[in-house]
């Protein structure tokens, strides 16, 4: 196998697929990067056996082939060249030589052949949408992913492609994030799955401003694969995490008492500034809802309190609600819109943080024993 | 010294405050609880909503179907604290050593000042005492609560559940075995769920089969055999717990046989947890860390931990992360010969995350 690249596009290459590698894997062979050269292109896969990231980048292939080399080295290796290009050779005994400019390196591989054998997808496409547009949606749910381990089936996001509508679902069982988009899926390939948190960091690592994806679906695997503007591709497959997924729709409050537009910005300084008075054993703001004022404070009997009042349009009765400040915070860091509003009901009801467009959070209280 | 205990527990406490405070609800079928239109359940029921079946912990919408006059009605724990508080105050000023058991519940010990010439003679002497008590709970905070009387902590509780509301009850030393004869033996301390259903496989249904009972109860419940005989005796020699610092609950069983069978140790975990629950609530504690601990027939002993973010207080979760930890650490590789389950890193939460499911 020999062929010739530029170091920008070998770079950035590695870059998509070198996240997934495991520091600890039993299997050596799981740090290297599977490399095949073939036509104008070389093609870069890694997998860690449950996600798997391919793409493509061009190169001059003068003699096509295939081996495996340790991603991390080989990443920073390129990384630090200071020629543009670089030219690849490597032996029959999985051996690379890697030239650029007056720097030449030797690498260890091992022969492709032992490489994991990535997974085949003859599923239909179930849609397809600009990358922009899932990349927004992952940014809105995705921070409400539970990172508790032993809540397996909400380690993942939540997609369900049906009734013309792509929606994502992310909670950790005291907040929830939900996003939908109107999308053409026809009735044949209606699905719904949860696709790990692993996998959808990586996703959102490799998605970009431009360009379509496309999502395909097996009863157990998810691919996302990502149509660039130049003509290149990266494929995502990961498994589906096993389990049902809690019935979200039933802890959506249906109604509310009353709903404040709250200037985003303004709300997200606030609590930040709140946050830093708060403790461990301590970790909630509370909102005092007055006429035409929201009063935030923060109250840790061993360090002290913050108070901050902002100006809102509230006409209803004296009421206040205490939150964990992060999961506001979470929210208000993940949107962009400028005004917010929020739905409230009692002290004991979830609210509901809202913009709009497509877009509710529903947040479950802090309540004081 | 003779013991001479009394178990005090308010009549339909949260519900019998909602109407002291509103007199339109005097009477009526009050549920205190989330409305029927809601999810959320029943948290107590005035004696006139329980004749309709109506109970506490069932969900709301089944109370609102059951008892559709019912009137429902917003718990205000505040309030009924503060009343607890004051109950407790008027308890402590009997002079007796005091075991509060829960918000509505009490343990007291008036041993000191009831001795007589025998154990039945001393017992009686309470009487009095725990009649002018529920007078002066009448009195000062116009609530009735129900007194059983006996030599321990186990019959005195029986007795309290003997005559409600407004009761008070004497189990004598010397009536003790005949008055648990006829009674479930679901009625007996430690004996939850599962533990009722072996007995009743062995065809033990009454106090009184289990005191007739001949064979070692101990093939049939292991290590809590020997106890549960003394309850149905009528026997317990339980110290009141008075409140010094915990730092743990666990609870451990040794099966009779080493076992793998993942019904048998479910059934155990999740009878642990109850009882780690039940524990934690009446102190009010949460509880952050989870463990596990596993003997094997060789007595090679592991244990395995689990830390959380939100204070656990219920069965379910603790009963869960026991699951969790034993299939994480792949523990029931072969049989066990013991099985332990506890909560540590407890302390008073006096915040709550409310969760969303």
């Amino acid at each position: 196998m020999k062929f010739s690249i530029a170091k920008d596009q070998f770079a950035s290459g590695l870059q998509s697929v070198q996240n997934i590698v495991s520091s600890r894997t039993t299997l050596p062979i799981l740090s290297n990067v599977l490399l095949r050269a073939e036509g104008d292109r070389l093609d870069l896969t890694v997998t860690d056996l449950d996600v798997t990231i391919q793409c493509d980048v061009s190169a001059t292939v003068s003699r096509p082939g295939t081996v495996t080399l340790p991603v991390k080295k080989l990443f920073s290796i390129v990384r630090e060249l200071g020629s543009p290009e670089l030219e690849v050779e490597v032996d029959d005994r999985s051996v690379c030589s890697l030239r650029a400019g007056p720097s030449f390196f030797k690498i260890n591989g091992l022969p492709a052949e032992e490489y994991p054998p990535v997974p085949e997808f003859e599923e239909q496409r179930i849609v397809a949408m600009p990358q922009e547009v899932l990349g927004s949606m992952l940014r809105k749910t995705s921070f409400a992913v539970s990172t508790d381990e032993t809540r397996y089936v909400l380690n993942g996001l939540f997609f369900s492609l049906k009734e013309h509508k792509i929606t994502l679902v992310a909670t950790d069982g005291r907040r929830l994030a939900l996003t939908d988009e109107e999308a053409e899926i026809d009735g044949e390939s209606q699905r719904e799955f949860i696709v790990p948190t692993k996998a959808v960091v990586e996703l959102q690592r490799l998605l970009h401003d431009k360009g379509q994806v496309e999502v395909r679906a097996t009863e157990n695997q998810v691919a996302f694969m990502l149509l660039g503007e130049d003509g290149h591709r990266a494929q995502l497959i990961s498994k589906l995490v096993e389990g049902t997924y809690p019935n979200y729709q039933q802890v959506i409050p249906k109604e509310s008492k009353e709903r404040i537009t709250l200037i985003r910005e303004e709300l997200l300084l606030a609590l930040r500034r709140a946050e830093i008075m708060t403790s461990d054993k301590a970790n909630s703001v509370k909102l005092s809802f007055s006429r035409n004022q929201l009063s935030i404070t923060a109250n840790s009997p061993d360090v002290g309190e913050a108070r901050e009042n902002l100006a809102v349009n509230y006409k209803g009765g004296d009421f206040g609600v205490a939150f964990n400040p992060t999961f506001l915070l979470d929210a208000l860091k993940a949107l962009a819109e400028e005004e917010v509003f929020f739905e409230l009901t009692d002290e004991l009801s979830p609210g509901v943080l809202k913009i709009n467009g497509p877009f509710l959070y529903v947040i479950m209280p802090m309540r004081m024993n | 010294m003779f013991r001479v205990i009394c178990h005090l527990d308010m009549d339909a406490f949260y519900a019998s405050i909602e109407q002291r405070e509103n007199p339109a609800l005097r009477g009526k079928p009050v549920i205190v609880g989330a409305p029927p239109t809601q999810r959320g359940v029943v948290c107590a029921a005035s004696y006139e909503a329980r004749t309709f079946g109506v109970r506490s912990a069932m969900p709301s919408a089944t109370a609102g179907r059951l008892c559709p006059k019912g009137v429902f009605v917003r718990p205000h724990m505040d309030r009924y604290k503060e009343e607890s508080r004051g109950i407790m105050r008027i308890l402590a000023e009997t002079g007796a050593v005091v075991e509060p058991v829960s918000i509505d519940e009490a343990c007291l010990d008036f041993s000191s000042a009831c001795q007589a010439t025998d154990a039945d003679a001393s017992l009686r002497l309470a009487v009095p005492i725990a009649r002018q008590l529920k007078h002066r709970i009448a009195d000062e905070r116009r609530l009735t609560a129900t007194i059983g009387i006996a030599a321990n902590k186990l019959l005195a509780k029986i007795a309290s559940d003997h005559q409600k509301p407004d009761g008070l009850t004497l189990i004598t030393e010397a009536e003790k075995v005949a008055f648990l004869r006829p009674l479930p033996v679901r009625t007996l301390y430690g004996v939850g769920k599962v533990t009722e259903q072996v007995l009743h496989g062995a065809e033990l249904r009454t106090i009184g089969d289990l005191q007739d009972h001949g064979g070692d109860l101990r093939a049939l419940v292991g290590s809590f055999g020997p106890r549960l005989k003394q309850f149905a005796l009528g026997e317990d020699d339980r110290p009141l717990e008075l409140g010094e610092e915990i730092k743990s609950i666990s609870g451990e069983e040794t099966f009779l046989q080493d076992t793998e069978d993942r019904r048998v140790l479910r059934a155990c975990l999740k009878e642990q947890a109850a009882d780690i629950a039940t524990k934690l609530k009446r102190h009010r504690l949460g509880a952050n860390t989870v463990q596990v601990k596993v003997r094997y027939g060789d007595f090679t002993t592991l244990s395995r931990q689990i830390t959380v973010e939100d204070p656990i207080t219920e069965a379910a979760d603790i009963y869960r992360l026991g699951c969790w930890l034993l299939g994480r650490e792949h523990l029931v590789s072969r049989p066990l010969r013991l099985l332990g389950l506890g909560v540590s890193n407890l302390y008073e939460p006096t915040l709550r995350q409310l969760p969303l499911f």
